[in-house]
């Protein structure tokens, strides 16, 4: 009786935790988060993306496009070289991949800023804008006269956001103003690559400084100046008040993620690279299974436990018990860690490793006796190999564009969802100066 | 035309003085958010808030507190606190409430009336478990926005999987495509941006609907997924659906631009050089002294090209070994061309350009002192962010929090502590007050009110 009655309570959690069925839940989920014709943020909005050869601001203005605003991308008549930033030269209508990619919801305008006619036309559009994004030079606009201290006298509202690898301001900033801005570079100021790489005396070039495979320097770039933006939008809407954004690119990882910072501080040192290993948790990292690399994670103690338990090692449990036995601050002991685990990781297949860490954390989850380890394991997959995974069919994480000129690609799409008012791609299109017509019509017209 | 204009750069110098921010208005002031996230990607949103003037009340079990006061650098506890919990918790107030007991719930639901934005990052469902979830805290307060932060979202098959920033890296691809081709070294990135870029793309979500609340009254549910928001910048699906090929590691290059990558100069140092454009080519080739060879580089996407890259990679390796970098800086600031050299930590930390422009920041805390950290690196002019306290120990806020917003009596506090209803720390380095401060004497965490 009593036993019965356990059973409906713990039925009970379950459902309350769950829902009210697994499938009604996700049904519900899915119909509540996807945008359909909701709302847009940014609906009444026009932002300027004046980038020139920065994705930095193309990536901005992605983010404002995707939240609704009206974004106009303005160029010169042979096009934004950023056109032609694409790895390995690959392109869609003579246009690079990651162009294509960030070309969301935007109008193409065609405008020289070089010729005092553009400049012209330039103010006459700021006039109507809330945002403007540019890269050029520090102070280039300003002589222009098209800089944020020209356009703010005539629109006091406007929000100028300014991207580039100094900033707008300090000695340093009017020493390089003309340096032009990139990826490498951004990573390479801001203390990524100093982090990633082999260690010191690993065979050259392996023990260099590295550059992360992906534009983790332009990325966070974008998406701080977006957030900078949105962040002053609520000001402007209170207030009525514009302001100048000043993102400078070598301050993007160090100013993301702080380590760099703190960790000079403190220690007063540079880390050294380690190579494979995590500078706080382990094990976490890579390892070699007998069908490829997996990724593990286990790396506070009972999960470690249950690392050691699945790969039937527990014997060395008494010599890594602790976080603290495992610091990977004396690499030689860490390798060593690092091998006994790999000499067990390659006798499995990773789906092999996968079930057994899955099976152990359910049983772990369910019992009081395991001290709820959860080590987890996954296959380390190629970006066309992730995409595969049905779970991102479901919350279309990724959008199928079928674009009479372009032809059809997939671009990641929906990264955040939002019941109310999501961000969307509505369309990618990319001609030069392809809405000339109904940008002067639209803004110009008075 | 005005006779004489003012240099640009001492005009920008007033606009964005670090030395007024704390004279600015606060874009965030009266928003209170209530943070049960943990660890640094929920954190870090809410933080960001904090940043430009939120209230941030950050929920901690008592005696066990925030798995991240533990996650510390190669076990470097740094006045018994964690440097990294310094960073993703700067300004925020430190409760520490035990959310099982039912007394705590009404003291959260009584928080969750009067918040405006709810932050958490449990595996999916557990919020809803523990009745603090989007269900029930929206039924309490309808305008509430809430952001669920999980490594795959809140819905479709792996939801329920657990995640670390390791492991949101390897569902969206991005742990397979830094490293040697052809080897098998991969790389991780770092310092789990995997939890920190997408804990930035929460903060932008916020703001929106903050921004969505203010234009409409409504608040909304914000299901973010780690993954997808790490997925958002990888060119690498586009780039297959296209070329129907995988674009996999690629060494220590660009393969977007030619010449790319990280070189070591003459004096040892070590030099990141990219060309994006054909201006720039022609920047860096006369620089080189060898214009010529621009012409024969002239197409940017056949330079593009794996072999044509790889040509132009080796040509500007041995120019750049035969100079040192300050002079390769000189030239670049001449010719135009993309030139950083690489930063170490301790270079970062005590760069005097960061100083001045207040992306690195000496702050002097009332209880840890002199410490150091990061500032934006989106420089606001007119309401910048700003640090105001560093991280507390556990509960250090209980006591100010309940009389001021609560309005609680002493006797009632002393109640609510006894049936360990809210908690303090325990004597382990991460969660208790460093060993030089007296804390009997600390006013706010005695508060008398």
């Amino acid at each position: 009786m009593s036993k019965d009655k356990d059973k409906d309570k713990a039925k009970e959690q379950v459902l309350v935790r769950y829902g009210i069925s697994r499938r009604e839940r996700e049904q519900f989920l899915a119909s509540m988060m996807l945008p359909g014709d909701k709302p847009e943020v940014l609906g009444d909005l026009v932002v300027l993306d004046a980038s020139y050869a920065n994705f930095s601001g193309i990536i901005a203005a992605s983010l404002f496009a995707e939240f609704g605003a009206e974004v106009i991308k303005i160029e010169p008549p042979k096009g934004d070289p950023a056109r032609k930033i694409t790895p390995y030269g690959a392109r869609v209508d003579g246009v690079g991949i990651p162009f294509l990619m960030e070309a969301r919801n935007k109008r193409y305008f065609e405008l020289d800023l070089e010729t005092a006619a553009g400049r012209n036309d330039f103010k006459k559009l700021a006039a109507k804008a809330d945002v403007i994004i540019e890269t050029y030079p520090a102070g280039q606009m300003d002589e222009w006269g098209i800089g944020y201290r020209q356009l703010s006298k005539e629109n006091p509202d406007l929000i100028y956001i300014a991207i580039t690898p100094y900033g707008q301001y300090t000695d340093k900033a009017k020493d390089l103003r003309n340096l032009p801005d990139s990826d490498i570079t951004s990573q390479a100021a801001s203390g990524l690559a100093a982090n990633i790489g082999d260690p010191d005396l690993s065979p050259e070039p392996y023990n260099w400084p590295f550059r992360a495979g992906a534009w983790i320097g332009w990325y966070i770039s974008g998406l701080e100046a977006a957030l900078g933006g949105a962040i002053a939008l609520t000001y402007k809407a209170d207030a009525g008040q514009g302001q100048m954004i000043d993102v400078a690119t070598s301050d993007a990882y160090a100013s993301m993620v702080g380590y760099p910072v703190f960790i000079g501080f403190t220690w007063e040192k540079a880390r050294p690279r380690l190579g494979k290993h995590d500078f706080t948790l382990y094990p976490y990292g890579f390892w070699k299974s007998k069908d490829g690399i997996v990724a593990i994670a286990a790396p506070r103690d009972h999960d470690f436990r249950a690392l050691l338990k699945i790969l039937k090692i527990w014997k060395i449990e008494d010599d890594w018990r602790f976080t603290f036995d495992r610091i990977t601050d004396i690499l030689e002991q860490i390798e060593r860690l690092y091998d006994l685990i790999e000499a067990e990781t390659v006798k499995y297949t990773s789906d092999e490793l996968i079930t057994k860490a899955l099976q152990y954390s359910i049983k772990a989850a369910r019992s009081k006796w395991r001290g709820g380890g959860v080590p987890i394991v996954m296959k380390v997959p190629t970006p066309s190999e992730a995409m595969q995974n049905p779970h991102w069919k479901i919350r279309e994480s990724f959008q199928e564009i079928d674009d009479k000129k372009l032809g059809k690609f997939i671009i990641p799409a929906n990264f955040i969802k939002m019941s109310e008012s999501p961000p969307r791609v509505k369309w990618i299109s990319c001609g030069i100066g392809q809405d000339n017509k109904y940008i002067r019509k639209k803004y110009m017209s008075d | 035309m005005a006779g004489k204009t003012e240099d640009y750069f001492s005009y920008t110098k007033k606009l964005f003085d670090p030395s007024k921010i704390n004279e600015k208005p606060e874009v965030f002031k009266g928003i209170k958010v209530l943070d049960f996230s943990h660890v640094i990607y929920g954190p870090v949103a809410a933080r960001i808030l904090a940043q430009y003037g939120a209230e941030v009340f950050k929920i901690e079990m008592p005696f066990v507190g925030d798995l991240w006061r533990f996650g510390v650098y190669w076990g470097k506890f740094w006045k018994h606190s964690s440097v990294c919990f310094h960073f993703v918790h700067f300004n925020k107030y430190f409760l520490s409430i035990n959310l099982k007991s039912p007394k705590a719930k009404e003291l959260i639901y009584k928080l969750a009336e009067q918040a405006d934005v709810v932050v958490e990052n449990f595996a999916a469902g557990t919020a809803e478990a523990w009745g603090v979830g989007y269900s029930q805290l929206s039924k309490v307060n309808p305008k509430i926005i809430y952001l669920s932060c999980a490594t795959y979202g809140q819905y479709g098959p792996l939801r329920f999987f657990p995640g670390w920033d390791l492991l949101a890296q390897a569902a969206s691809g991005a742990i397979s495509l830094s490293g040697y081709p052809g080897t098998d070294k991969y790389y991780k990135l770092p310092d789990y941006l995997g939890d920190y870029f997408p804990g930035n793309v929460g903060a932008l979500a916020l703001v929106m609907a903050l921004y969505h609340r203010k234009n409409t009254g409504k608040g909304q549910y914000i299901d973010l997924a780690q993954s997808e928001a790490l997925m958002r910048t990888l060119p690498n699906f586009t780039y297959f659906s296209v070329t129907n090929q995988e674009l996999e590691r690629v060494g220590n290059t660009d393969p977007t631009m030619a010449p790319s990558g990280i070189f070591k100069s003459h004096d040892g140092k070590f030099v990141a050089l990219a060309v994006a454009t054909d201006e720039q080519l022609t920047g860096l080739f006369s620089a080189m002294g060898q214009k010529k060879l621009a012409a024969e580089y002239k197409n940017t996407f056949d330079r593009l090209h794996p072999r044509t890259a790889r040509e132009l990679h080796r040509i500007t390796e041995e120019w750049v070994s035969s100079k040192d970098s300050a002079e390769i800086v000189d030239l670049a600031k001449e010719h135009r061309f993309a030139v950083a050299e690489v930063m170490d930590d301790f270079q970062i930390a005590n760069d005097e350009w960061r100083r001045q422009r207040g992306s690195v920041i000496s702050f002097k805390d009332d209880i840890y002192h002199q410490f150091v950290l990061p500032g934006p690196s989106a420089m606001l002019s007119k309401t910048p962010g700003r640090v105001k306290w560093l991280s507390r120990p556990l509960g250090y806020h209980n006591r100010y929090i309940l009389k001021t917003f609560f309005g609680l009596s002493e006797e009632a506090i002393k109640k609510l502590e006894k049936e360990r209803v809210i908690g303090y720390w325990d004597d382990r380095p991460g969660i208790k007050p460093p060993v030089y401060y007296d804390i009997e004497k600390d006013p706010i965490f005695n508060y008398k009110g």
